[in-house]
């Protein structure tokens, strides 16, 4: 097993919690906890599993069986983890869904992955809708629509790869997407910044719709907005995941050891893992939940709904509609 | 007798003096050294595993330059595997190199990936074939010889273990050159994690039994032995590229990636087998590289082709790819329509010319009937001066 192993929690040192940050208490204390769902997809090797265990700050998927050598041929297909952890993040109760895709883009042809992922977000919605409708409806339904989607990306030091540009443009409109880097301790700070900027511009020209920091229609807090501004400047986000906990000065902290040097997880010189982490569960908890019930969701819903008599009124008009065509065309 | 004493004679004729055969490596050495070598280097992986950057930190000089923003996303659509040479010329106390760098941009990149590695392969083949052909020539002078003799095939550091890309891609290189698995980009493991990953690799190599370049251990000189056993330890490579030089914390130069937790150096054996991968392909096993490239895969591959085909005939093309029937395909329908377009031009000019003859005909018709009427009409005035005229004086 892997150094460090022996520890099954490591704990965050709490830089944060004596600096109240702008709007952190967005949503309302919700005694029996928080749900919060969160979707992690990413190829495998670019530390999805670890981040996982550092944002809980245990260890809740040990590293992964390894399959059988025989069968390294032939490609897993992709499955669907579900974790739970009971997270408290200043003073609130977070019921934190973590939902794996242990198995996306390994595989020689990958094109169905997007097609399941999709039909994941969709069916969630599905089951929103259906008891939306119910004549009686249960007051304990488990809402499991994913609020956010974290993508790693491969640190590749150039720019967008297609199944980074496939993946987030076509689920960008079903989801929440946080583009991170994997695996950011292969790059040099120079590099980082360089490779930020590339992905923006890829971004931007593809115009491939992922989480922004928008501002609320009537947001007039100055500093919240500055907020929103600094994160979008450091989007996407450079994680590492921690595979030790050392000791220095008597305080825990959360390392990567390397012989030339030991990387801080939670230096936010290092890594921008805190940020995300605080972006995650605290500040932008609210606003992650809101857009995914308030846009994402009731656009899904007006597209199914209407989507029936959208299409019989094109055959009836079919005739129509195509005369018009010729006529503009001749 | 006198044959008995000959043969004695001739025993004892190598401790005595000697007639030069001794020197025979001498000359080698200087025939060697006048003509130099040629070594041809692929690198194969997926995009941003540091192929270009190990081939100039191993050339140290900017042989590969690296591709432009615009360049690079336009490559990340066009869905192919493209083969890129580069050729350099290296002399070193005399001795020239001439050195091929084979490149494979977009092998891996894709969403889809089917056969990526079949444009690397057929490469390598035609090579060998390109080689067949040319020793069949009766003029043999001149030959170019671009086989490959190392195929470094770059893995990505995931960490847990090797894609079935790589087992596929590299099954089929392996089994037609020298392969030798490299970890990219391996300052992103730590030493606990990259020695797990690598055994894990090895496992994987040996249970999908995939063919990869073993170089010979026993040698004369013993600590040649042990480098080789060092050497063969480390397979397969971890590797950190970098041209820059750098600062280290205790004020060394070095070449290597700066970053804000420390310098991980190139050329330090606890940081990377850089130095042991290049002993490899350059300083201690470039040799038994180009030789086993000529008489294993060469031979094989030779072997199997002189089997099936007699001796001059060319190659049975393969089935070809998608893309390319599809291109072939386009280019036969342009044909067709374009044939199609000269025989409608033809047919017009035809018709215009059958239209003219036609009316030139009718011309023709016209005047002849008007010489039959004019005829007519003298015969009718010759016949009024005739004798039987005066009946038909008015």
């Amino acid at each position: 097993m892997k150094d460090g192993s022996g520890e099954d929690q490591n704990v965050a040192p709490s830089v944060y919690s004596h600096v109240s940050r702008p709007g952190s208490h967005r949503y309302k204390n919700a005694k029996k906890g928080l749900p919060f769902n969160v979707m992690l997809v990413g190829e495998s090797g670019l530390g999805r599993t670890t981040f996982l265990n550092t944002l809980c700050e245990r260890m809740v998927v040990s590293k992964a069986e390894k399959t059988n050598t025989e069968q390294a041929h032939i490609a897993e297909p992709m499955q669907f983890k579900h974790h739970t952890v009971e997270m408290e993040e200043d003073g609130m109760k977070i019921i934190l869904n973590i939902i794996d895709t242990p198995g996306f883009g390994d595989g020689i042809d990958n094109e169905n992955c997007f097609m399941q992922i999709q039909e994941y977000l969709e069916s969630q919605f599905d089951e929103v809708l259906a008891e939306e409708n119910r004549i009686k409806r249960n007051t304990k339904f488990k809402d499991s629509r994913v609020h956010a989607l974290v993508y790693f990306i491969t640190p590749t030091g150039h720019s967008l790869r297609e199944i980074d540009i496939e993946m987030m443009r076509r689920l960008g409109s079903r989801v929440n997407i946080i583009p991170v880097i994997g695996r950011s301790d292969s790059l040099t700070p120079r590099e980082l910044v360089l490779f930020k900027q590339r992905i923006m511009n890829d971004i931007a020209q593809y115009e491939i719709p992922v989480f922004s920091f928008p501002n609320g229609e009537d947001e007039e807090d100055e500093e919240t907005v500055e907020e929103n501004a600094e994160l979008r400047a450091m989007m996407p986000f450079a994680v590492v995941g921690c595979e030790e906990v050392v000791n220095e000065d008597g305080r825990p902290v959360r390392v990567r050891n390397y012989p030339w040097g030991m990387v801080q997880v939670d230096n936010d010189e290092h890594s921008d893992f805190d940020r995300l982490r605080y972006v995650l569960l605290n500040s932008h908890i609210g606003d992650l939940r809101d857009r995914t019930q308030n846009e994402i969701y009731e656009l899904y819903r007006t597209e199914k709904l209407s989507g029936a008599t959208v299409a019989d009124a094109m055959d009836d008009m079919g005739g129509l509609q195509h005369g018009a065509q010729m006529a503009s065309v001749a | 007798m006198s044959a008995s004493d000959a043969n004695s004679s001739a025993k004892t004729q190598t401790t005595s003096g000697g007639i030069g055969i001794a020197n025979l490596p001498n000359q080698l050495h200087k025939i060697v050294t006048k003509k130099g070598t040629n070594l041809s280097i692929m690198v194969v992986g997926e995009s941003g595993t540091g192929k270009t950057t190990f081939i100039n930190t191993l050339l140290t000089t900017e042989l590969i330059e690296p591709l432009e923003d615009a360049a690079r996303r336009k490559k990340q659509m066009d869905k192919t595997v493209d083969i890129n040479i580069h050729k350099a010329e290296l002399e070193e106390k005399m001795f020239n190199v001439k050195l091929n760098v084979v490149d494979t941009p977009g092998f891996g990149d894709y969403v889809n990936n089917n056969d990526c590695w079949l444009p690397v392969v057929d490469f390598i083949e035609n090579q060998y074939e390109q080689y067949l052909r040319q020793e069949q020539q009766p003029v043999r002078k001149g030959v170019v010889d671009m086989r490959v003799h190392a195929c470094l095939y770059f893995i990505r550091p995931n960490g847990h273990t090797l894609k079935p890309l790589d087992v596929r891609a590299m099954k089929a290189i392996g089994a037609r050159v020298n392969l030798i698995p490299v970890i990219a980009k391996a300052d992103t493991l730590s030493p606990t994690a990259l020695r797990q990953f690598k055994k894990r690799v090895m496992d994987v190599i040996d249970a999908q039994s995939i063919r990869i370049y073993q170089p010979p251990v026993e040698s004369d000189d013993e600590a040649m032995t042990v480098r080789n056993k060092d050497i063969i330890s480390a397979v397969p490579f971890a590797i950190i590229g970098s041209t820059q030089e750098v600062k280290t914390a205790d004020g060394r130069h070095v070449k290597g990636r700066q970053y804000p937790w420390g310098v991980a150096e190139v050329e330090n054996d606890q940081h990377c087998d850089f130095k042991k991968l290049r002993s490899l392909l350059i300083r201690t096993h470039m040799l038994d590289l180009i030789s086993t490239t000529e008489e294993v895969h060469y031979d094989k591959y030779r072997t199997t082709q002189m089997k099936t085909r007699k001796f001059g005939e060319p190659k049975p093309r393969k089935v070809d790819n998608k893309k390319f029937r599809e291109e072939e395909e386009m280019l036969r329908k342009r044909f067709t329509e374009k044939v199609k377009l000269e025989e409608n031009r033809f047919r017009q000019w035809e018709q215009k010319l059958i239209a003219e003859r036609d009316r030139l005909n009718k011309d023709l018709e016209q005047e002849h009937n008007l010489v039959k009427q004019l005829e007519s009409e003298i015969e009718a005035i010759s016949n009024v001066n005739s004798p039987n005229g005066k009946f038909f004086r008015k």
